[in-house]
């Protein structure tokens, strides 16, 4: 494995959701495979159409039903296969991270990022930050509040 | 609810780091209604044949497939339930290869990863919905919109495959700008002569009759969508019928003249008159504008001088005429950027400063001066500036290359080296863009005339053309930062192509975006570059980007060719399931889908107050659903249920 691990996150495992747009980043992680480039096996994937998809209320409900982490990967800029959901899908995001922050989830346990269908090794390297990053977080306690 | 879970082992692919017998056991514990059965190859014919048998002897409710990637065999195997009479949407297959078995090299992990994946593809299947794919009766005619070059093969194309064709031309003959053009760009055949047959194929040819040509015509409104398209168009009076014989009495006998707008206003036509020489249809029309009878005159001279009863038709009234099209093309052209706001040429205020499309008319037979390179003062220019780049490439005006423009700068200095031997031609231009296998010819022969002078300049900004003795003096900033300046009696400028006037009104008409100089948008610029962001709307010519006449006609043929394998005869149109739909009880109307839509897919319904996905329009994305404030749209097949079950079973 790749991650770089820190010795007190050696234990925890994270839990992180994936939403990742059918035409790109998802082809993009079957590039990773045909390539059999290895990464934490933590990012479980939902499949999506398009990034543009991804209802705010899925992040908010994957962090209450114990993700650790959420990430949305879509087409780059200009390469959105339904032309600017990419776009949608950016701005619905930085206005989520407003309201994470008022839940007390850190904005780094939601990452957007665009990942092309060329793109396997730029795959693996969103997922294996992304798990570094979460390890180093330690797990998502949510208040009784917040949840 | 009884899943079928199978497991593919792709060989060892999977299985070598999958644990496939304890996924099993984990699962088929948790889900006990279900079953699950291995294959070693499910892909293969042996293992589809396997996968048929297996569905149709145990009859499950939903089907899970754990394999290779969806994008790999996901309609295979949809096919497969269909055969095996379940619904194809029934399924839902888990990339266990290409997401955990190559990736993740640890048995334990990889074992748990996949378990993960096929837990949750099981929770989401169990809310999965029978979808079914519609069809729609669709209209095989087409609308084509221009008459130009691109618009005329359209219609041809069409015809000849026998589609009917509604062609609709705003002015009152056909042939389109080229046709006026005394000479064409990179081979120098005369424009008439390769374009009038063409129009005559049009008119008249094996293939006219499945066209119906309707000229001084304008399209009103358009309703309906891709297969089923209401065009309204509204068509001017021509007081003049098709009994004419075009001997041209009527035109003599006239006594009111206007602006002739065929010659870029340089000279006076009568107010019954051909459009130019030459027009085809052969037909005089009135310029109601013009007539006398338009004031309240009661004259009808040319009426009274026409030898064929019946044809004047004074009377003549405006009709409004409706057609159902299945598909549209648009082929509406362009317009030159206006040369009066680059200040400083002396474009309207200095005279002897013309456009190029000017300077063609001036250049032919048919125009203002029967061909002779005249200035104002109606002698041969011994020097002639031609000035490209015109608002092209220039931040403050249009950022793009037009392309043609020094293709046809070129061209005028070879027009000017046949018809005024010895004329000293200056070429200012700021690039000079020559692309293509048969167009750098033009460039050279240009360079090879002992006359032409070619300058390069930094900044249209400091070129100014003032009126001097014996022509205009043209100042300007040469490369190495000096100033220079010449003395030409005749100035052309190669103005920017831009989106025409109408190109606003039918884009607002129909919902099509545009660019910033006012082009049609394509649907991909590289692959469907034909298509408009609507579906069923097609784009061919100088509306959508600068091109010649070739690839004008080539955008065009690929629009009908669109419309002929779309709609081809006896085949449906298919709607795709996999699209929103708003419950109409939910919507409170606010609109935000139908903004954030790229498809223009959702229409308002003014009597409910609600909006309605056009599902043949609707490609499926879900960014409505998810911008619905008030969860009213549902993303078939994507919806909600599906994914929320999906992470809860995720998460575990």
């Amino acid at each position: 494995m790749t991650t770089l691990e820190t010795p007190n996150s050696e234990s925890f495992e994270p839990k992180i959701v994936g939403f990742l747009c059918n035409w790109c980043s998802y082809a993009g992680a079957d590039k990773a495979g045909a390539s059999q480039t290895p990464y934490p096996p933590n990012v479980s994937v939902v499949r999506v159409m398009c990034s543009g998809r991804v209802d705010p209320q899925f992040v908010l409900d994957a962090f209450h039903q114990g993700a650790d982490g959420v990430m949305i990967l879509a087409c780059h800029p200009g390469d959105c296969h339904y032309k600017e959901g990419n776009y949608r899908a950016v701005q619905r995001h930085r206005i989520l991270l407003r309201l994470l922050e008022q839940f007390g989830i850190e904005k780094e346990r939601c990452n957007f990022d665009y990942v092309s269908a060329g793109e396997g090794e730029k795959f693996v390297r969103v997922i294996t930050e992304m798990v570094s990053t979460i390890k180093g977080l330690g797990p998502l306690k949510l208040t009784a509040s917040a949840a | 609810m009884k899943i079928g879970l199978y497991f593919c082992t792709c060989g060892t692919n999977i299985t070598a780091t999958v644990d496939s017998d304890k996924a099993i056991a984990e699962l088929t514990a948790q889900f006990p209604a279900s079953y699950a059965a291995k294959v070693e190859f499910i892909c293969s014919a042996e293992g589809k044949s396997f996968f048929k048998e297996h569905l149709l002897a145990n009859r499950p409710d939903r089907v899970v497939v754990a394999a290779c990637s969806p994008r790999e065999y996901e309609n295979t195997f949809m096919q497969i339930l269909a055969e095996a009479g379940i619904n194809p949407y029934y399924l839902q297959v888990v990339n266990i290869r290409e997401q955990v078995a190559w990736v993740t090299p640890d048995r334990a992990q990889a074992t748990r990863k996949a378990t993960t994946a096929l837990r949750s593809a099981m929770a989401r299947v169990g809310k999965q919905l029978p979808l079914e794919k519609k069809e729609l009766d669709a209209n095989g005619d087409v609308l084509v919109v221009g008459a130009g070059p691109a618009g005329l093969q359209a219609a041809l194309f069409l015809a000849e495959a026998g589609r009917k064709v509604v062609l609709v031309e705003k002015s009152p003959a056909i042939g389109g700008m080229p046709v006026l053009y005394e000479e064409l760009f990179p081979t120098m055949e005369c424009g008439p002569c390769l374009l009038e047959p063409f129009e005559e194929q049009v008119l008249h040819g094996d293939y006219a009759h499945n066209i119906e040509l309707l000229l001084l015509s304008e399209l009103q409104s358009v309703t309906g969508f891709y297969g089923n398209f209401n065009a309204t168009i509204r068509q001017a009076p021509r007081f003049v019928g098709h009994t004419c014989i075009g001997c041209g009495m009527c035109v003599e006998a006239c006594p009111a003249t206007a602006s002739n707008e065929f010659n870029c206003g340089m000279n006076e036509k009568k107010a019954i008159a051909m459009p130019f020489l030459g027009a085809l249809p052969n037909l005089p029309y009135i310029d109601p504008k013009a007539c006398l009878r338009g004031r309240g005159d009661s004259c009808q001279l040319c009426l009274d001088a026409c030898p064929m009863p019946g044809t004047v038709e004074l009377d003549d009234k405006e009709r409004i005429i409706e057609r159902k099209v299945g598909a549209i093309v648009l082929a509406i052209g362009s317009k030159l950027y206006d040369c009066g706001k680059v200040k400083g040429l002396g474009y309207g205020e200095v005279p002897g400063v013309y456009t190029s499309l000017e300077f063609e008319r001036l250049a032919s037979a048919n125009g203002p001066t029967a061909g002779e390179i005249q200035t104002p003062a109606g002698s041969a220019p011994g020097t002639v500036a031609i000035v490209h780049c015109v608002g092209s490439l220039d931040a403050k005006h249009q950022p793009h290359c037009s392309g043609i423009c020094c293709e046809y700068a070129f061209k005028f200095n070879r027009v000017l080296e046949h018809k005024l031997p010895g004329t000293k031609v200056y070429h200012l231009y700021k690039e000079l863009v020559v692309a293509g296998k048969s167009d750098f010819s033009m460039l050279e022969h240009a360079q090879k005339n002992p006359h032409a002078t070619f300058i390069r300049y930094r900044d249209l900004a400091e070129i100014k053309v003032a009126a001097a003795p014996g022509g205009q003096k043209i100042t300007y900033r040469r490369e190495d930062g000096k100033n220079d300046s010449f003395t030409a009696e005749m100035v052309v400028l190669c103005p920017a192509m831009v989106g025409g006037e109408d190109a606003v009104k039918l884009g607002e008409m129909m919902d099509l975006s545009r660019g910033g100089a006012g082009f049609f948008d394509e649907l991909n610029g590289r692959l469907h570059s034909s298509q408009s962001k609507v579906k069923g709307i097609f784009v061919a010519g100088t509306c959508q980007a600068p091109m010649d006449i070739g690839q004008a006609t080539s955008r065009a043929m690929a629009s009908a060719g669109y419309v002929l394998s779309g709609l081809a005869a006896g085949k449906k149109l298919v709607i795709e399931p996999i699209s929103a739909t708003v419950d109409e009880e939910r919507c409170s109307g606010c609109r935000i889908c139908s903004g954030v839509c790229p498809y223009k897919a959702i229409g308002f319904i003014p009597e409910t107050e609600t909006s309605r996905v056009n599902a043949l329009l609707c490609h499926g994305c879900g960014t409505c659903v998810a911008a619905c404030p008030a969860g009213a749209i549902q993303g078939n097949h994507f919806t909600n249920d599906q994914i929320l079950a999906e992470i809860e079973a995720i998460l575990q």
